[in-house]
């Protein structure tokens, strides 16, 4: 294959260059659930209150690292609901399709059979507990 | 696949950063699908081992991850970060990993048998891959970074820690070796280069 098209660009090399550069390859979906675990579990404003949804309400720790007073252990469990409302809209990943949308199949069960301990999935959706 | 909105996000990587570490978990899918691949095939390269590059990837973000807190905007820029990361890691694997001396390769596969004319694509970036292999780490370093990733040589410079004219020279010493090692299937490859 010594045809003109091999002679294009200056650089000998860069037929071959090119080629590795367009099989360059592509994060697997799995891959991409384990990293944004990672992310969920190295959030520095979470590591106060590690997964707080899965929490007695009455400890608080969601509630204060929302900068919301604490000592609301009579109406936690509808706090808590009301600020992981606040949540979803701040962080923008409220709907539920928010993780099927980021590894790109057709629903959150299915994606969820990614996620080694399940831990991702309120992060991703909010919190929902 | 990763959604088209998430990688045109206007916000730089900077930015993105800041608002993980207030705790913003959109910033962080983002930067998750923004910087991910540049570890993964930056890590598959250096590596030559695709599970082994997951791996690195997986554990580079992590550092970013957890590097956010005490990030300063406006100083290295994250993906230059990020390689420095993923190169040094790759480093680490290679040394644990090493049998042959740092300035000796393994010689090159060009003598496979059964090589025809019209290589496909898929076989050039093979034998890119197995010639990259064969060269010493810091030539494979400066070529993937000068080549595939298309980086600037003060920017690599900047990544390996050392200046601009130790990258030319290591990029050319590293094209020149690559040269040797493909020669021999440089009519199936579509190399002509002298």
């Amino acid at each position: 294959m010594t045809g003109p098209e091999m002679n294009l660009d200056d650089d000998p090399l860069e037929q071959v260059f090119a080629a590795a550069r367009r099989a360059a390859p592509v994060p697997s979906e799995a891959l991409l659930a384990r990293i944004l675990a990672d992310a969920e579990d190295a959030m520095p404003a979470r590591s106060a209150s590690r997964d707080p949804a899965r929490r007695a309400p009455a400890r608080g720790g969601f509630l204060r690292w929302l900068g919301a007073p604490a000592g609301w252990g009579a109406v936690g469990g509808l706090a808590t609901a009301t600020v992981a409302g606040l949540w979803f809209g701040y962080a923008g990943l409220g709907d539920a399709d928010a993780l099927a949308r980021l590894v790109g199949v057709d629903a959150v069960a299915g994606a969820t059979d990614l996620l080694p301990g399940g831990d991702t999935v309120p992060f991703l959706a909010g919190w929902e507990g | 696949m990763p959604m088209p909105l998430d990688l045109d996000d206007p916000r730089s990587d900077d930015v993105l950063l800041a608002l993980y570490g207030q705790g913003d978990g959109s910033a962080a899918r983002i930067l998750t699908l923004r910087l991910t691949p540049v570890a993964l095939r930056v890590g598959q390269r250096m590596l030559g081992d695709a599970a082994e590059a997951e791996d690195l990837a997986q554990e580079a973000m992590l550092r970013l991850w957890r590097a956010a807190p005490g990030w300063q905007p406006g100083g290295a820029k994250v993906s230059t970060w990020l390689y420095r990361v993923v190169m040094n890691l790759a480093t680490d694997r290679l040394r644990r990993r090493r049998t042959v001396p740092l300035d000796e390769g393994p010689e090159p596969e060009d003598a496979r048998p059964g090589a025809v004319a019209g290589l496909i694509e898929a076989e050039r970036a093979a034998a890119l891959e197995a010639a990259l292999m064969a060269l010493p780490d810091r030539q494979r370093e400066a070529v993937v970074l000068r080549h595939l990733e298309g980086l600037a040589n003060p920017e690599i410079a900047e990544i390996m820690g050392v200046g601009v004219e130790a990258v030319e020279s290591l990029v050319a010493r590293g094209k020149r070796g690559l040269a040797q090692r493909l020669a021999g299937r440089r009519e199936e490859l579509g190399y002509d280069g002298t």
